[in-house]
Parts: structure tokens; C-alpha cells; sequence
């Protein structure tokens, strides 16, 4: 690749270009949903008046559970941190895809030893909602100390489902968005491999030189494939493989 | 508000509540025919769950063995089973159902069968494995305040549902807290339980409008909890083991009853439902 890359202009910077979107991750797509997940804990601990609320997303490969963004009292040493999936009450949520309403938290005395030692903050009551895409639990969303009563019911239980499905939707998106952005590094990196990248070269200078402009012109249109449906984004993607696949051929 | 409710817990809320008529011989079973005396002597109970803390103060030693199910794909059955004759409990869920449990069938014993864990790939099995092991090794009644609502473990639970029915063994099951399917509290032996917010144990209700049947405390319930704590919890989940500790009581004192026949004694001394015990 680099004998061909250094006498091949057009592939060196198709390479870096390529190097460029692996290194920014999401570059050319949207931004990953945590702001939108950010917003649905922030709303769920106004709605429910809770101390705090989070987001956590199941690592199975780990056996964990990682909290990914939260709200209200310790949420700062809360993001990032990691916890078994046979502890504590999501860790239950997680592996049951059941929700569970508790207070008087703080007389579970190794739950209480083991989130005091990790955030400095013990709830006295917990809402914990599975989030759950086809069947499977993805993660689990939490509020805890609700401030008008001393635990949460089964009517707070229900309105958490609503946001927890939302906060679901969001991330399975997110998910497909990772997905998508993987096949068009596949897809790129197939169009720069050193047997395509005379054609295309080829191609390119036929329709002009390959300028800064194109590059970003060519993001834009990958952006708006991305917000496509699912039936325009598979037929694209249908597309960009034929097309590599023919320039491989050639 | 009701519309805000978990899903069938709002066929329990007093407003929609209403009262049933039991007829012919059902109407004079009474709760006193029907459990009178009883204290579950000679019953083995399975909790199915993430453990039971044996040596919890709340439980009195009521708790006489268990087993471990974990995932192992090498297998045919998909699981491992290996003795757990000191059990403990990840989460503190089965000790809460257990101590429900224990709180009215008193000299029932109580059996562990974890089959939570850290690994999630063969969650379904493992709990199929757990039921399986309850109805091969002589367990009276079991709980189940578990279900899956993944759709590929249909058959393999209704498989399990009928082979204890036949065996004589009681399957009580907690329904889904959130609108969906679930196994096997869906399938007709099973008794299926959703949580209403009285504190009473022996109040419960029986429900016109199925699947779930019956309705049990399940709101702000206090409860056992892992590491010999306790907790109050709401959920489903503690709605089922008051129902199971109730039919162990009836099993206990009528050996002979069968898991349909259970539920109609269950129905029969509902307390929505009226009969000759009352009116006389």
C-alpha cells in the first residue's frame, strides 16, 4: 500500500482522508445521542422531582454495566463508572429486564458500602427501568431520591417506562449510526485499496481534480444518507459496494 | 391516574375492582376448608432467582439447599447445575420473595435456585434449567418472580409449564411490570400474580379479565434483602410469593389438590369473590 500511496496522489489523500474519519469517529455523521440521552435524565429527574437521575448501557462482553450520562447530586463522579451485572439493584434490572421500585436503600448495607465508596452519595430510593430494544436489555435508566415522597410507586414506575423506551430508541439509533459508519469506513477503505485507486483517480480527474470542496461535499451527502430511512440507507450502502466492488473488478 | 398504572396492576385499583360470584360447590369453599391450620408443613418451595440468603434472621433456617444454573453452551441443555447447599444472593430479590414465602407457610422449606449471573448470553436457559431441576428434584411449588418475553423460549416453557402441571407442581408466576408478553405466566397452569397496593397478605383478588389472575401486596412491600438486610420494595416481583405462600398453605393441608384445582380454591377464597362463606 505505501509503494503505492507514495506514487499515487489521489490514493495518499484518500488515505489520509480515511485515517482522518477513523480518528474523529463519528466525523461525518451525526454526534452520538448522549446529549439527547442527556436531556431524557435530565427530564425525568425534574418530572419526578428525584434527586438524580442515569443512564447506564450494558457491557456484555465485560459483564457490566457503564454509566453513560446522568443528572443531579454526583452525577460527575457517576458517568463512566463501571459495575458488575450481578450487583446492586440495576445490576437485578439488567439481568431480569424487570423494573424494581426501593427505599429505605441505605439499610442495604453492602449496596450502600459499595456506591458510597464509588460516588460519595447514597440514595435513599431507587426507580430502575430497563431499557430494552427488541427483547434484549441494552441498559438501564435510573432516578433515585424521589424529594416529595419517601419512595417511588407504580405510577412513577409506569412514566419511567415511557421515558426509558424513548431513551432506548435513541440509543439503538445511535447503535445503527455506529453501524453505518463502520460500512463506509469498509466501504472507503475497499475504494482506496491499491488495485482501485488508479481507476478512481481516473474517474476523479475526469469530473476535475479531487479538491477540498469534494471531500466535504462528499461528507455532506454521507451525512444525509445517514438521516435517511432504513430502506434509502441499505439501497445506498447497496450502491457504494457495487461501486467498490466494480472498481476492484477493473 | 389509572391509565399510568404497570401493566395489569390497574385491573387491582379499587375503581375497577369489582365483586364475582362463586357458584355451585365452589361458593362454600371457605379459607378456613381451604387453609385453616395450615403452616406448609412437608412442602418444598423452589424460589427461582437470584439466590436466597439461607442465613438470613428473617428466613429461620427455613432454607434447606439449593443450586446454581449457569450457561454453558457445550452442553446439551445449555447450562451447568452445580450444588449451592449454603446459598447466598446476588441482588437480595430471591431472600425478599423467600422471606414472603416463609412469612406465611411458616415449615415450608425453602430451596434456592440462582439463575441470575453475570453472563447475559444464556439468561433464558439458565432460568429453563432452574425450573427444570425444581421439577426433577421434588419441589411442591415453585415461584417465579422472573419471566422472559423473548418469543424463541415459547415452546421450551410451555414444554416445562405442562411437564410440572402433569408432575403435580405448582408453577406461581409474577407478570411483566412492563407491557410485554411474558413466559410462562401466560400459560393457562401457571398461576399468573401483578402487584395492588393493600398490605394485608391474605387479601388478594382474582381478576375477571385474564391472563393475569390474580392480583397480591406488591406495593411498598417490606422486605428481606441480601446481606441480612432489609428494604421496601415495590414490584410485582413480591406480589407472586404471597400467592405462592398461599398455595403452599392449601397444598399442605390438601396433598391431593391439583394446580387447576389450587386455583380454584384460590378463586373461591378470593376477597372479591362472594360465595355461600359469606352470604351465607
Amino acid at each position: 500500500m505505501d509503494n503505492t500511496t507514495s506514487s499515487n496522489p489521489l490514493a495518499a489523500q484518500l488515505q489520509q482522508w480515511l485515517l482522518a474519519i477513523q480518528a474523529t469517529g463519528r466525523a461525518l455523521l451525526p454526534s452520538s445521542n448522549d446529549e439527547l440521552l442527556q436531556t431524557i435524565v435530565e427530564a425525568a429527574a425534574r418530572i419526578f422531582g428525584a434527586a438524580a437521575s442515569s443512564i447506564a448501557l450494558v457491557d456484555e462482553r465485560a459483564g457490566q454495566l457503564v454509566f453513560r450520562v446522568a443528572y443531579g447530586v454526583g452525577s460527575e463522579t457517576v458517568v463512566g463508572m463501571r459495575i458488575g451485572l450481578d450487583q446492586g439493584v440495576a445490576g437485578y434490572v439488567a439481568n431480569t429486564g424487570q423494573p424494581i421500585a426501593v427505599s429505605n436503600v441505605q439499610s442495604d448495607k453492602r449496596f450502600a458500602r459499595d456506591t458510597a465508596e464509588k460516588t460519595g452519595y447514597v440514595p435513599k430510593s431507587i426507580l430502575a427501568m430497563p431499557l430494552i430494544v427488541d427483547d434484549r436489555v441494552i441498559g438501564v435508566m435510573e432516578v433515585l431520591d424521589k424529594i416529595s415522597a419517601p419512595s417511588f410507586g407504580m405510577q412513577d414506575m409506569e412514566l419511567l417506562g415511557m421515558f426509558a423506551r424513548q431513551a432506548a430508541i435513541a440509543i439503538h439509533q445511535s447503535e445503527h449510526l455506529d453501524e453505518l459508519n463502520h460500512a463506509l469506513v469498509e466501504n472507503l477503505r475497499a475504494l482506496v485499496s491499491p488495485e482501485a485507486a488508479v481507476d478512481i483517480q481516473r474517474a476523479m480527474e475526469h469530473n476535475d481534480a479531487l479538491r477540498h470542496d469534494d471531500v466535504m461535499e462528499i461528507a455532506r451527502v454521507f451525512q444525509e444518507i445517514a438521516s435517511l430511512g432504513e430502506r434509502e440507507r441499505a439501497l445506498c450502502l447497496k450502491i457504494l459496494q457495487a461501486f467498490g466492488e466494480y472498481s476492484g473488478d477493473r | 391516574m389509572s391509565e399510568l398504572r404497570p401493566a395489569y396492576s390497574n385491573q387491582f385499583t379499587s375503581d375497577v375492582l369489582r365483586e364475582l360470584r362463586a357458584f355451585g360447590p365452589i361458593a362454600s369453599i371457605s379459607r378456613e376448608w381451604a387453609w385453616g391450620g395450615a403452616t406448609g408443613q412437608g412442602m418444598r418451595v423452589a424460589v427461582i432467582d437470584s439466590g436466597v440468603e439461607y442465613n438470613h434472621p428473617w428466613l429461620d433456617d427455613c432454607v434447606k439447599g439449593g443450586v446454581i444454573v449457569e450457561y454453558d453452551g457445550r452442553r446439551k441443555e445449555g447450562v451447568r447445575i452445580s450444588d449451592d447447599p449454603t446459598p447466598r444472593d446476588l441482588f437480595g430479590h430471591g431472600t425478599a420473595c423467600a422471606g414472603i414465602i416463609h412469612k406465611l407457610a411458616p415449615d415450608a422449606e425453602i430451596y434456592s435456585v440462582r439463575v441470575l449471573g453475570k453472563d447475559a448470553t444464556g439468561r433464558g436457559l439458565q432460568f429453563a434449567g432452574g425450573l427444570r431441576w425444581a421439577i426433577q428434584n421434588g419441589m411442591h411449588v415453585m415461584n417465579l418472580s422472573l419471566s422472559t418475553s423473548k418469543q424463541e423460549y415459547y415452546a421450551l416453557f410451555h414444554e416445562l409449564a405442562d411437564e410440572a402441571y402433569f408432575k403435580n407442581i405448582l408453577l406461581v408466576s409474577a407478570v411483566n411490570n412492563i407491557p410485554a408478553p411474558s413466559y410462562p405466566s401466560l400459560y393457562s397452569s401457571v398461576i399468573s400474580v401483578a402487584a395492588h397496593e393493600g398490605h394485608d397478605p391474605f387479601t388478594y383478588y382474582y381478576n375477571p379479565e385474564p391472563p393475569v389472575e390474580f392480583g397480591a401486596p406488591g406495593i411498598d412491600v417490606v422486605v428481606a434483602w441480601a446481606d441480612e438486610s432489609m428494604m421496601t420494595t415495590t414490584g410485582n416481583s413480591f406480589a407472586a410469593p404471597h400467592i405462592a405462600g398461599i398455595a403452599t398453605l392449601i397444598r399442605s393441608k390438601h396433598p391431593e389438590l391439583t394446580p387447576f384445582q389450587i386455583k380454584t380454591v384460590l378463586y373461591a377464597c378470593a376477597s372479591n369473590v362472594v360465595g355461600d362463606k359469606v352470604t351465607g
